[in-house]
């Protein structure tokens, strides 16, 4: 009893600290890249800082951010956003960027404003790529939501972790389990989310 | 609504010393061009000749270097350009549907960004799905991926008619249909161009399209203009080399000089005469029943008057009869030659003429359906 209860609290704080991150990830990464459409010089620095930071080993990520911000949840959730950030800028860049110029020209053209060719023609062009994107994420937020709990993140990391040095098969398999349970979980919803949002359109070609 | 068009009719569209060049390169060089109220003007060249430039040059969706575009003597430069596209419609070859919107969302954007609301852009789109002979029920609902090439070029026609706009700007708009369709099409637009009466500018490179749609037809060649015409004077009077080789005159005109008026015109049947005396109002009434443009009348002279129906709808209920109202008409023998025939109409400003085979009336001889007999 007194270790599903401790598996349960660390679950929960694994997914809190995990989507929380996510949600950062994607609240930073959309308008940055939709700003971007306004300035060229603004979406090539967002792609180059997000392909540097991708280049960069996960786990060279977490601990940098240690002697910047220190150590805790926030600086956690901080080095998991730095790391999703890629899949996410990549794919809602290439979503709002690959648009078919006749679609652009002929809204142009019918006088729709900037605003509304982003609203009505690039957004929603843009749709299953960016999710695409945050599917990636998501799946990418679980596994580096462990390594954080060498920065204090907590969660079910310690619990691996803590199972390691104690050579406590019971503690990892607590620890390890749930991450692979989540990691099925998400993969299985979202491709259930993804059939579900994929506009008309889309499912009949390929 | 919170949007008022810009113009409700237009009077002309003037572009004067247009240029437009990129890089080096001219794509409009020094262009001179009056599109007049109410006419369909088509701009017909060569690829890369600079008749898209032209176009877009009028809804501003790319800027002169130097020159005036105006329409009804404002500089269109005056005006904010969402404002004025969204008072002229613009239909361009791959059409641009959005793909993730059904045909009413398509047709009905602008309305909506527009601040229409839902009831009355449904009404709309019904309106103009039946306006593009599509029945509304089978096709408001469907997204573009189902729709066929034609289909998808009239939902873009739809669209552009949505606002009213009394201008029109379509670029080769039937340029990717198969051979049979775009026929079909151009036959049903050369009739609703009558129903729509806007002002129309037609980019094409199909000189026979440009034949049959356009009332007058500009020739464009290496980013100027060569020659601006009726169909009529650019076959017969070609400014150079280049416009008889795009009307292709020699060949299909050559033999012109060799046939009669006879080989051209429309028989006539004895429906189209009416009684002088008869009195306008029941004149009005047989020649709506016949579906009649105009009719004809002995006179007693000897001669024929010709009776345009808008003549009788003026007349109509003041009494006079027909021979009070009658016009007089252009008359050639049935073996006259034809092209001194269209040569006269054109010089009198007639489209119409009545043909005689001997002492009796045989046949009218309208001028525009000549020359779409002879493309
Ligand atoms: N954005 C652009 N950048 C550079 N050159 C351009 C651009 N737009 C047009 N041009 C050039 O300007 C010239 C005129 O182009 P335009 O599109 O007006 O021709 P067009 O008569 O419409 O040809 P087509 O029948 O092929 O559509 C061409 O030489 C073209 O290559
Ligand atoms: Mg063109």
């Amino acid at each position: 009893m007194v270790i599903s209860a401790e598996i349960l609290q660390a679950t929960l704080e694994h997914f809190f600290l995990a989507y929380t991150a996510l949600l950062a990830g994607i609240i930073v990464a959309v308008p940055l890249v939709l700003l971007s459409l306004y300035s060229e010089r603004l979406a090539s620095l967002v792609m180059k800082f997000s392909n540097l930071v991708q280049a960069v080993p996960s786990f060279a990520v977490v601990a940098v951010v240690v002697p910047l911000i220190g150590i805790g949840f926030t600086p956690a959730v901080i080095a998991i956003m730095l790391r999703v950030l890629l899949p996410i800028v990549k794919n809602t860049y290439i979503g709002l960027f690959n648009v078919d110029p006749a679609l652009i020209d002929s809204a142009k053209g019918i006088g729709l404003t900037e605003f509304q060719i982003i609203r009505n023609v690039r957004l929603p062009n843009a749709y299953p790529a960016i999710f695409a994107g945050v599917k990636f994420a998501a799946i990418l937020a679980n596994s580096i939501a462990v390594l954080t709990a060498l920065i204090g993140g907590g969660g079910l990391g310690s619990m691996i972790f803590e199972g390691l040095t104690n050579f406590n098969t019971a503690k990892i398999l607590a620890g390890t389990l749930p991450v692979i349970a989540i990691a099925l979980f998400l993969d299985f919803s979202f491709s259930v989310l993804e059939h579900r949002l994929t506009p008309e359109y889309l499912k009949n070609e390929t | 609504m919170k949007f008022k068009k810009l113009f409700n009719r237009i009077e002309s569209i003037k572009l004067e010393s247009v240029t437009k060049s990129y890089g080096d390169r001219f794509a409009v060089r020094d262009l001179d061009l009056e599109v007049r109220g109410g006419e369909l003007m088509i701009l017909i060249g060569r690829s890369g000749s600079g008749k898209t430039t032209t176009l877009r040059m009028i809804n501003r969706l790319i800027e002169p270097d130097s020159g005036r575009v105006s329409i009804n003597g404002a500089n269109v430069e005056d005006f904010d350009p969402v404002r004025l596209r969204r008072s002229i419609g613009y239909v361009i070859q791959n059409i641009g549907l959005l793909p993730h919107l059904n045909v009413s969302g398509n047709i009905g954007l602008i309305l909506k960004l527009e601040g229409w609301d839902q009831a009355k852009i449904r009404e709309r789109v019904s309106e103009l799905l039946n306006f593009v002979s599509l029945p509304p029920k089978s096709f408001m609902d469907r997204y573009p991926h189902q729709l066929s090439g034609g289909q998808q070029q009239r939902i873009g026609l739809a669209r552009a008619l949505a606002m009213d706009p009394p201008l029109l700007l379509m670029d080769e708009p039937f340029g990717a249909l198969d051979p049979l369709l775009r026929t079909q099409l151009q036959d049903e637009f050369c009739k609703i161009k009558k129903e729509l009466g806007k002002t129309i500018v037609f980019v094409t490179h199909d000189i026979n399209e440009a034949f049959k749609l356009g009332d007058r037809v500009a020739i464009m060649d290496n980013a100027s203009l060569v020659q601006v015409g009726t169909p009529e004077e650019l076959i017969f009077e070609p400014s150079n080399e280049l416009v008889s080789e795009i009307v292709d005159s020699k060949r299909k005109y050559r033999h012109m000089e060799a046939l009669k008026v006879r080989d051209m015109m429309q028989s006539l049947d004895s429906g189209y005469f009416l009684e002088g005396n008869m009195p306008a109002e029941i004149a009005l009434r047989k020649m709506v029943d016949a579906g009649l443009e105009v009719a004809f009348v002995f006179k007693e002279s000897g001669t024929v008057g010709k009776i345009p129906l808008n003549e009788v709808l003026k007349a109509g209920n003041t009494g006079k009869s027909l021979n009070d109202i009658s016009k007089s008409l252009l008359v050639f023998p049935a073996d006259a030659s034809l092209f001194e025939a269209l040569t006269q109409l054109k010089e009198e400003g007639e489209s119409m003429a009545l043909v005689l085979g001997g002492e009796m009336p045989v046949g009218l001889l309208f001028s525009d359906r000549v020359l779409q007999g002879l493309v």
